[in-house]
């Protein structure tokens, strides 16, 4: 049902986002940020809670959260207050988590999303209702296979990691659209280099807060918040859950419970972790260890100075300035390091839509079968579009360039030079090509006399076998023509 | 504002892991409704378009370089742990999803 | 050497003539901290041999001309709620009473880098949650002047081991009067400096917006060398004060001709202080004015409602900095947990005394649903009303004198079962913490044979012109020289 609506209800769908600020120490600890270290070997006093330690906040992970809400067009507040959200468990070593509440850094904003709509994309507006910066939690390991089936250990190397959530108005409409808004926010804050968001690291998280209500209703449904999703298909496939199971409540006359949910990917349903009761007392109040944060303005205006073109306007922009097509700018722009190196290369080349054909058909594949990134790669942009160049002036053959584009990503190196040692010119030496025809002539006679009875199609046969002798040096065409010519009129040289 | 009763009090206690004996309650609850009987001085005060003042420091909040610091040693962090294993703070079992935040 | 010690500047005078060695000075400050101390409950643990070891090293600096500051070699004692790495503190609380901290406060390194000699951990309320010294795991601190009183609190065992000769100068923290009271209270002199002015890096925390750590000594002068000492920015707190240390000491000769005293309107009420009190502190503000300062009467209306918007805002903080200890990765565990809810629970309940409790639960209330607006966001609102009095006020005086307590040093025991009585002895002090003023007590007499102690409080960052007034007191008077009677 991703794509249709629900017949009966209309879906609201608001998402909050926990995107771990890429910052080298944490928010309010000189600990350093790490990942995979065995439990407590990255930490410090602070992030031990210890009696008597003091938080002091983190200068650069302040500059990215401007960065983020800057790019998603918030309003940056010069004043803002963080305050202490109060709850007990285990990975929480302070008994409260330094968040932000009454007063965050940011308000207000929005993210333009393409949707998929059908074959074509439409662009859905998806308004943020506030950013705040917030301190992760510690880890609970529950695996019994570790922890033995009476205990869970505690691991704080994450508490006290940098987070920005960002939180959506009830603005989608979909799994779909939910999925969308990921992809683009997780693109836009890759763009600003503000997270990795990295879903597999647990660096870019999702809530789901999901209600129905008839259509045309005016009053929002009973909401349910879906905790902890961690992929975009666990996502968008726990999100159809979740509106199927309160479909069914409420087909059925039922009500549905605000409740914390969770999404069991063995049976593909959702169920109920907690409901919400009065029980969530979380007594906030402005942290008394910190002051307030001031922002001046000439600091906001100098973050929105220095921060890049972003995604959607380097897509639009790939269309006008290289003449290429929405789909092949929208996959180009999709991350910025590709980006760059598509706009170098089509610079250095001149001509943007074979540089994207290259990109688009042998590139990427070569990077994905290495699990790179482009920045990740050899390969410069410079040096590609030297190799597209030397298939142009007819140096060396497409299927040589080709194969060329691995190793290059794995490598490096000059594709002049590689191709000289590799012996892959093309083969325009008529001389050379002429022998090889005379040869495969000569050889083949039954299969000429075929041709010339009528089977034109041996000539693909015999195409073969003259490349075949040129090691596949020879260029296709200049030898097809002189190979038809010679089988079609001319009797012998 | 006036008082508070014994359920709030065990509400209150509960929020603040805490846990009382019923005489303790009581006692509590006495208390806390004298101190909670006093405070409704400020009732008479008219604190409209009054500002909270959180601090009275004339500061902003100070900011440190992203500047990471060696971590404690892992037998230090753990070695005030009434139980700990390796280098894990232990507890007992914990319901996995009884996480809030 | 048997007999009290000297004052601080007596003391450093002796030892720059060579006259006394540090390690003598040590040696008889820890034995006189084992008899007279342990029978006084002063103490919560002595640091024996690493005193002697530092003393000796101090000796062997000043041999080698290489003096550390004016606290080189001097013994010290500091409250049990400052960390030192290494080192047990247990802020006299069950649940933290094996917790060894692994890193040191900034006010204890920056002791060490002045030479200062710790020789011991004073007693205190448990988490300095009270005005006697008597919630303790380690017992009740005693009055020096007379056992069956309280010396105050919650710093009480610092200001008795300077009332006691114990040492000349030690270490307290005041978040409602928690260093001027017991001062007042055991005729000595304590300094609350201004809110940021010392670091709170490894401070245990009671309530951050409201704690100062701070100073006793048996004279201005001595107070005043402690906060040069001590003062001064630190990276590691966010509230700390970007100023340096103030340069309080050369500060202390001006006189007092051009000087106005302040004396609050509100304050000197009909019913509002002991007649004995009242009596004594009036006599100090007669020796000011004698001394050339001008009296004049300033007001502070809304000084009524400060224990309120105090013990509403020090218990809500507190509800939340006492949340860390659940028994997980340091402090008592409870034994035998059968699951997590168990855990917190019955630790907490174990591990925390019932002054402690009872201020948890009432924070947790006060910053509870439905009840944040009337409370806690008032008592921030009465704290802005403080503020503009103390503000408006200081345009006018130099200082504001006041009582320090409205009565003597209760009997211990006394107000038990009253907790609402206790608190209403803070009504002086409270006031500074709430708007982060610097204040200090001094001596003002003795009545019924226990001191009685003035308090002045001064604007912001203005402690050489707080300690000033007091040292220029002091020149006049010689009620701090008053010495308890010598039992031990
Ligand atoms: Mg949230
Ligand atoms: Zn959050």
């Amino acid at each position: 049902m991703s794509g249709v609506p629900h017949p009966d209800y209309e879906v609201v769908i608001g998402l909050e986002v926990h995107a771990q600020l890429r910052t080298r120490s944490k928010l309010f600890s000189p600990a350093p940020v790490s990942y995979g270290l065995p439990p407590n070997h990255s930490v410090h006093p602070v992030c031990l809670a210890l009696p008597g330690v003091l938080p002091v906040l983190n200068r650069r992970a302040v500059e990215l959260a401007i960065r983020a809400a800057v790019a998603t067009h918030c309003t940056v507040h010069p004043h803002s207050v963080f305050a202490r959200k109060n709850y007990f468990y285990p990975d929480l070593p302070k008994g409260y988590q330094i968040s932000q509440y009454e007063e965050p850094i940011a308000t207000g904003g929005w993210l333009d999303v393409p949707v998929p709509d059908g074959d074509a994309t439409r662009i859905s507006r998806v308004r943020l209702h506030r950013i705040h910066m917030e301190e992760d939690a510690g880890k609970s390991i529950h695996d019994p296979a570790v922890v033995g089936s009476d205990a869970t250990h505690v691991d704080l190397n994450r508490a006290g990691v940098p987070l920005l959530e960002i939180v959506t108005e009830p603005d989608l409409r979909s799994p779909v659209e939910a999925v969308a808004y990921l992809r683009t926010l997780r693109s836009v804050l890759r763009y600003v280099e503000v997270s990795d968001a990295d879903m597999e690291r647990g660096n870019f998280r999702c809530d789901a807060n999901i209600s129905l209500r008839l259509h045309g209703a005016e009053e929002l449904g009973t909401r349910t918040e879906l905790k902890n999703l961690n992929s975009f298909r666990s996502i968008e496939a726990a999100i159809e859950a979740e509106i199927e199971r309160q479909a069914d409540v409420l087909d059925s006359g039922g009500r549905v419970q605000q409740a914390t949910m969770a999404y069991d990917p063995a049976t593909g349903r959702t169920r109920v972790l907690r409901l919400k009761e009065n029980a969530d007392d979380y007594r906030y109040f402005p942290d008394p260890d910190l002051v307030p944060l001031v922002i001046p303005s000439d600091a906001i205006e100098g973050v929105r100075a220095s921060l890049p073109e972003l995604a959607e306007a380097r897509c639009e922009r790939f269309q006008v300035e290289f003449g290429l097509g929405e789909g092949d700018a929208r996959i180009l722009t999709e991350s910025r390091p590709l980006a760059d190196f598509f706009e170098a290369a089509a610079r250095e080349h001149g001509a943007g839509q074979s540089v994207a054909n290259w990109i688009l058909r042998d590139l990427l594949r070569a990077l994905k079968e290495r699990e790179i990134e482009v920045d990740g790669s050899e390969l410069s942009p410079r040096a590609f579009a030297r190799l597209i160049g030397l298939v142009d002036e007819g140096v060396t053959t497409v299927k040589a360039a080709r194969e060329l584009v691995p190793h290059l990503v794995e490598s490096g190196g000059d594709p002049e030079v590689l191709i000289r040692e590799r012996g892959l010119e093309a083969v325009s030496d008529t001389d050379l090509i002429g022998r090889a025809v005379e040869e495969v002539i000569a050889e083949h006679p039954a299969d000429v006399e075929s041709y010339r009875g009528g089977e034109k199609k041996i000539l693909n046969f015999l195409m073969g076998r003259v490349m075949q002798r040129t090691g596949g040096k020879a260029d296709p065409g200049a030898t097809r023509a002189l190979l038809a010519r010679r089988l079609d009129g001319e009797e012998g040289v | 504002m006036a008082g508070i009763t014994r359920e709030e009090v065990e509400r209150v206690v509960a929020l603040a892991r805490l846990s009382l004996s019923p005489e303790e309650t009581d006692r509590m609850s006495r208390e806390l409704g004298a101190i909670l009987g006093y405070v409704e001085t400020l009732e008479r005060l008219d604190t409209t378009d009054v500002p909270p003042t959180s601090h009275v420091l004339p500061l902003a909040t100070p900011l440190r370089d992203d500047v990471p610091s060696e971590p404690i040693d892992p037998g230090l962090a753990v070695s005030n742990a009434p139980r700990h294993e390796g280098s894990a703070f232990v507890v007992p079992k914990v319901i996995e999803g009884e996480e809030e935040g | 050497m048997s007999g009290p010690l000297g004052t601080l500047s007596e003391l450093r005078d002796a030892l720059d003539a060579g006259e006394l060695t540090s390690s003598a000075l040590v040696a008889a400050s820890l034995e006189r901290a084992a008899t007279l101390g342990a029978s006084l409950g002063a103490f919560i643990r002595l640091r024996e041999p690493e005193a002697r070891a530092e003393a000796e090293a101090a000796d062997a600096r000043r041999r080698a001309g290489r003096v550390l500051s004016p606290l080189d070699g001097i013994p010290i004692a500091i409250k049990d709620n400052l960390v030192r790495a290494g080192e047990v503190t247990t802020c006299a609380s069950r649940i933290l009473e094996d917790f060894v901290s692994p890193y040191s406060a900034g006010v204890v390194e920056r002791l060490d880098a002045a030479g200062a000699i710790v020789v011991g951990r004073t007693n205190m309320d448990e988490f300095a949650m009270g005005s006697s010294s008597e919630h303790s795991i380690f017992g009740a601190v005693r009055n020096p002047w007379d056992s069956t009183r309280t010396p105050g609190g919650s710093s009480g065992g610092s200001a008795v081991a300077v009332a006691a000769g114990i040492v000349p100068v030690s270490i307290g923290s005041d978040t409602g009067g928690s260093i001027r009271q017991p001062a007042s209270f055991c005729g000595v002199v304590g300094l609350k400096p201004t809110y940021g002015r010392v670091s709170r890096w490894g401070l245990v925390a009671y309530a951050s917006s409201l704690d100062q750590i701070g100073a006793f000594g048996r004279s201005a002068a001595d107070v005043a060398t402690v906060l040069e000492v001590i003062a001064g920015h630190d990276p590691r707190d966010s509230t700390s004060l970007p100023e340096p240390s103030p340069p309080c000491v050369e500060a202390l000769e001006a006189d007092l001709s051009g000087r106005v005293v302040g004396l609050p309107r509100e304050y000197f009420v009909e019913d509002g202080m002991a007649p004995e009190v009242r009596t004594a502190v009036r006599a100090a503000v007669a020796e000011l004015e004698a001394a050339g300062a001008k009296i004049l009467e300033v007001s502070l209306p809304h000084s009524e409602f400060a224990v309120a918007a105090y013990y509403l805002i020090a218990t809500a903080e507190a509800s939340s900095n006492l949340a860390r200890y659940d028994g997980v990765r340091y402090g008592h565990r409870a034994s035998g947990v059968s699951d997590l809810s168990d855990l917190y629970d019955r630790s907490r309940s174990e591990g925390f005394g019932d002054e402690v409790k009872r201020r948890i639960v009432l924070g947790t209330y006060v910053l509870s649903a439905g009840y944040y607006d009337a409370y806690y966001r008032k008592a921030q609102q009465v704290r802005t009303l403080l503020r503009r009095d103390f503000d408006r006020a200081f345009s006018s005086c130099d200082v504001i004198a006041t009582p320090t307590a409205p009565e003597l040093p209760f009997r211990l025991g006394e107000r038990a079962a009253d907790p609402l009585r206790m608190y209403l002895g803070d009504v002086y002090t409270v006031s500074a913490n709430l708007a982060g003023l610097p204040g200090v007590s001094i001596p003002c007499g003795l009545a019924d044979g226990v001191p009685v102690g003035l308090q002045l409080l001064a604007a912001p960052l203005e402690e050489a012109k707080l300690l000033g007034v007091a040292a220029a007191y002091q020149r006049q008077s010689d009620h701090h020289r008053a010495r308890p009677p010598e039992e031990a």
